[in-house]
């Protein structure tokens, strides 16, 4: 009888620590699994010149994005220039890949590395409860971001952003922007949603939202970027632009859609279901042709 | 070697059991931090009562989110295609199949009007990227109502059950909703049985995640349209809606997201995405009920 006592009283402290080796792994189960590689179910309707369709955006980022010439991409600085993480998902239509990002010292998590394919931008997410830096620290393509678990939405703010566009056609995003990123999994789907304030360039909230798809066969292959010499593909020292009112191409979009030019260059009001009305009785230009479309993809 | 603590043997094992026992605990404490940094108003993992407790509650008593007001489109999405009535033949983010692509070609509005079908870009899977205003209400404690004043529609989603065999076809189908995004814990034993309280009866899991959206799948639809220019879904097709609300600390809105997935064997080559997002506003106030208009944006 006392040897049984003895044997339980022995077994005890190894069921404890059984228990202790357990707990943690548990733990790390109460958030939702968004790592992996992620395929891309994003379509991107922002590629005209001329077209600021469904952007808040106010007189002086429409004033900005007048200005922007699509040869710009072809400038030495620009050719290997990455979108930020809110901005490139988007319009790159690119493969995602979400791993932990670790403490170097220590191995324990602190957060959350996101991985884009088309240049390769990358934006650590730290959930370790660290401030953000000084208002005066570098700011980057991707920011400074914190953030914390919304039951199984991880939830995010990003400052800290170099100026960018919300577009490929050069409608801009200022470096005062704040971001709030919210990412969800449900199934096997990927919901990522952003919300970007910029009180330089945009009335009110921009929201957007995209998809992805669970692929753990992915692979991202590298993305070498060359910068090709200055002069090599335009004059060199020169940058394509647009004066102010002076762009030919601003209204091509408009017209070829059948869009009230004005409409074609947002704003918050035209984001309205009221705004219908107002367009009903907005001019059109004459329309060339109605199948614009066919140009993309 | 005997001392005031016992034996060598039994001391280690003394020692053990505090440290084991100290871990437990501080294991448990971080657990309920853990659920407090998600946005949890209960600090405590629920005693197994409490989950049983919870389980009889009404999905309108369970909500975990309060899908209820008014709210407006906010249309960053794909504005062309919303704000107007886009060209035909213009497909271009549909993964539309030939099939799918030749019914599209055929789209003819004035016969839509003429022959009674002025609503087929109001069903299900197309009603909430029209623009409008949304009033979301519970008509009873298992059934959540939005009224659309795009097209004057009604969508009902059900909670619990699916939808019965006799059900036909409508614009708007049959909806089952519920609560999703909760994970228990494996409520196996250890040995492959169900765990037991002491009075032999059955513990559920202790829920490591609660539910948090709002998921709606849609089936019995009448064929309609995916857009305003004729893109076509069939009466095969599946919409899958998540609905989520959150405000932004930064403009102070209150925001509803919708992400639907289409599937459609019929028509497309892979499921749709859709994200439409909404406003809350504070009252009626702008409702605007139209007809169906086969030619019109709403």
């Amino acid at each position: 009888m006392r040897s049984t006592k003895s044997n339980w009283k022995m077994k005890v402290p190894w069921f404890l620590l059984l228990l202790l080796v357990m707990l943690p792994g548990r733990m790390a189960r109460a958030q939702a699994d968004i790592l992996g590689e992620w395929s891309p179910r994003v379509y991107n309707d922002g590629v005209d010149v001329g077209d600021y369709t469904g952007i808040p955006l106010n007189e002086a980022g429409r004033l900005r994005a007048e200005t922007w010439h699509p040869d710009q991409i072809d400038l030495p600085e620009n050719e290997c220039r990455p979108h930020p993480i809110d901005v490139g998902l988007r319009v790159s239509v690119s493969q995602l890949r979400i791993i932990p990002e670790l403490d170097p010292e220590t191995q324990q998590q602190v957060g959350y590395r996101l991985h884009v394919a088309w240049q390769q931008p990358e934006q650590v997410i730290y959930t370790d409860g660290r401030p953000h830096p000084s208002p005066n620290a570098p700011h980057k393509w991707s920011g400074f971001s914190t953030g914390h678990w919304e039951g199984n939405t991880l939830v995010y703010t990003t400052d800290h952003l170099k100026e960018a566009y919300l577009t490929r056609t050069g409608v801009p995003r200022s470096s005062k922007s704040t971001v709030t990123t919210r990412i969800h999994r449900y199934g096997n789907y990927l919901n990522v949603t952003f919300i970007i304030n910029d009180p330089a360039y945009l009335t009110g909230p921009y929201i957007r939202e995209y998809s992805w798809v669970y692929a753990p066969d992915q692979v991202i292959a590298p993305f070498p970027c060359e910068i090709i010499p200055d002069g090599t593909i335009l004059p060199a020292g020169s940058v394509p632009n647009f004066l102010p009112g002076k762009n030919d191409i601003l209204y091509n979009f408009a017209t070829e859609y059948g869009i009230p030019p004005e409409a074609a260059l947002g704003g918050a009001e035209t984001l309205s279901p009221d705004y219908i009305k107002k367009l009903k009785t907005m001019k059109v230009a004459p329309r060339t042709t109605t199948e614009h479309f066919k140009r993309a993809g | 070697m005997e001392t005031k603590w016992g034996s060598a043997p039994v001391r280690a094992g003394r020692i053990l059991m505090f440290a084991a026992a100290l871990s437990v605990v501080l294991a448990a404490s971080l657990t309920a931090q853990d659920f407090g940094a998600q946005g949890r108003s209960n600090n405590q993992a629920p005693a197994p009562q409490n989950v049983q407790n919870r389980a009889t509650k009404t999905p309108r008593v369970a909500a975990p989110q309060d899908l209820t007001g008014y709210w407006v489109s906010e249309v960053t999405e794909l504005w062309r295609y919303r704000m107007m009535v886009p060209d035909k033949n213009d497909y271009e983010f549909v993964p539309l199949n030939p099939e799918g692509r030749k019914v599209a070609d055929t789209w003819d509005p004035a016969k839509d009007q003429a022959s009674g079908n002025a609503c087929k870009s109001y069903g299900a899977p197309g009603i909430l990227q029209v623009p409008g205003r949304l009033h979301i209400y519970w008509q009873d404690d298992n059934t959540l109502r939005m009224d659309i004043d795009s097209g004057t529609q009604t969508r009902l989603f059900h909670f619990g059950g699916s939808a019965p065999a006799s059900e036909a076809p409508t614009w708007q189908g049959f909806s089952v909703a519920s609560w999703e995004g909760a994970e228990n814990v494996d409520t196996r034993d250890g040995q492959g049985g169900p765990i037991q309280d002491d009075a032999g009866r059955l513990i559920p899991g202790r829920p490591l995640r609660q539910a948090d959206y709002l998921k709606v799948v849609t089936t019995h639809l009448r064929p309609g349209y995916l857009q305003k220019n004729g893109i076509p879904y069939s009466g095969n097709a599946t919409l899958e809606e998540e609905f989520d609300t959150f405000s932004d600390p930064y403009s102070g809105s209150t925001w509803l997201t919708v992400a639907s997935v289409v599937t459609d064997p019929q028509y497309l080559i892979e499921p749709l995405f859709i994200h439409v997002h909404f406003k809350k506003i504070p009252d009626e106030s702008g409702w605007d009920p139209t007809q169906c208009r086969a030619n019109e944006p709403r």
